[in-house]
């Protein structure tokens, strides 16, 4: 039973963690084969006392990755790029469709479905906040 | 006045789900000629549009949000209008890319990705103006970065374009599955009474 229990545990991923601040759901939606830009969308959530900030992102499988947001201002769709992303304590931040994204620019290889693609938050503390997210299907629908 | 009164409580009192998704035109618009390519050698057409009923979009392949959600979308919401209207009456859905520059060699791939029969095409910017123009859209490039990098801001809604050519109607974001097949399906009728 407890050998079943830790097997489990294993198999789940673990939440990625640091300066209380806490990354859950990563996913980047399967994108057209070819396609230079990619999402990532997730969850953040302050669980410390503190303020925390996001000063930049990178990820090993990408030229370039910034933070950006999507606004729709008289039904055109326009992103902006967000240098800092301020998480108070207790606040949870989405990153979801129509809002904020880890913009990935120029992979350096083909992402395919199962693929983990390895993302980095720089704190404004100098430490750093590490997280794989899967390459899944997005799902439309009522 | 009473009449936009009830409409306006109509429409405040209808459920979120249930909210409208399109807004039909008054009067059909006449789309001018175009021509649109991919590096297949397909082509889209104005005569494309003749005989079947068209969806078009305007977007971008290196957008990594709203095109891939809208046409993510589009795809449930043209299944879901396959299950209410005749088989040759399902809209073809055809998205143009108005970046032809970084776009043009590959841009066949795009569309296909959300389902086989979405087609994606690009063209010259006279023809992308030309229609984005007429479908009361609209697109503009950022100014290059210096890296060369450059962003499109481009319309969230789509253009849903009759058998007889013309522009009836425009769909908008969300893009719910359900309510947006209700709206083509309603469209259609009312193209059926005006045309019969």
């Amino acid at each position: 039973m407890m050998r079943s229990l830790l097997a489990a545990c294993l198999l789940v991923p673990l939440p990625a963690w640091a300066n209380g601040l806490l990354v859950s759901d990563p996913m980047v939606p399967m994108a057209p084969p070819g396609v230079m830009a990619h999402a990532a969308f997730l969850t953040l959530e302050n669980t410390g006392m503190d303020p925390v900030s996001v000063v930049g992102v990178s990820s090993e499988g990408y030229r370039m990755a910034h933070i950006h947001r999507t606004v729709e201002v008289g039904g055109v769709a326009t992103m902006t790029s967000i240098d800092v992303l301020e998480i108070a304590p207790g606040q949870t931040v989405t990153f979801a469709h129509g809002g904020l994204h880890v913009m990935l620019m120029h992979p350096k290889g083909p992402v395919g479905m199962d693929d983990s693609v390895p993302i980095t938050f720089n704190l404004s503390d100098g430490t750093t906040l590490s997280f794989e997210a899967p390459v899944k299907h997005m799902a439309h629908g009522s | 006045m009473k009449q936009l009164l009830t409409a306006l409580f109509l429409a405040l009192s209808t459920p979120l789900h249930a909210q409208v998704q399109g807004v039909m035109l008054d009067a059909p618009e006449v789309l001018p000629g175009f021509t649109f390519e991919n590096e297949l050698g397909e082509s889209f057409t104005k005569d494309t549009l003749t005989g079947q009923w068209t969806i078009i979009m305007f977007g971008y392949l290196t957008c990594p949000d709203v095109c891939p959600f809208t046409l993510g979308n589009l795809e449930a919401a043209v299944s879901e209008t396959g299950m209410r209207v005749r088989p040759d009456n399902v809209p073809k859905v055809v998205f143009i890319s108005v970046d032809p520059a970084r776009d043009a060699e590959w841009v066949s791939e795009y569309a296909k990705f959300f389902h086989p029969e979405f087609q994606s095409f690009t063209g010259t910017q006279d023809d992308i103006n030309r229609l984005v123009e007429a479908t009361d859209s609209f697109y503009r490039l950022t100014a290059p970065d210096a890296e060369g990098y450059y962003e499109v801001q481009h319309s969230s809604a789509v253009s849903v374009i009759a058998p007889d050519g013309t522009l009836r109607a425009k769909l908008q974001p969300p893009f719910d599955p359900g309510a947006t097949a209700e709206f083509l399906a309603r469209l259609q009728i009312t193209y059926r009474r005006e045309n019969s």
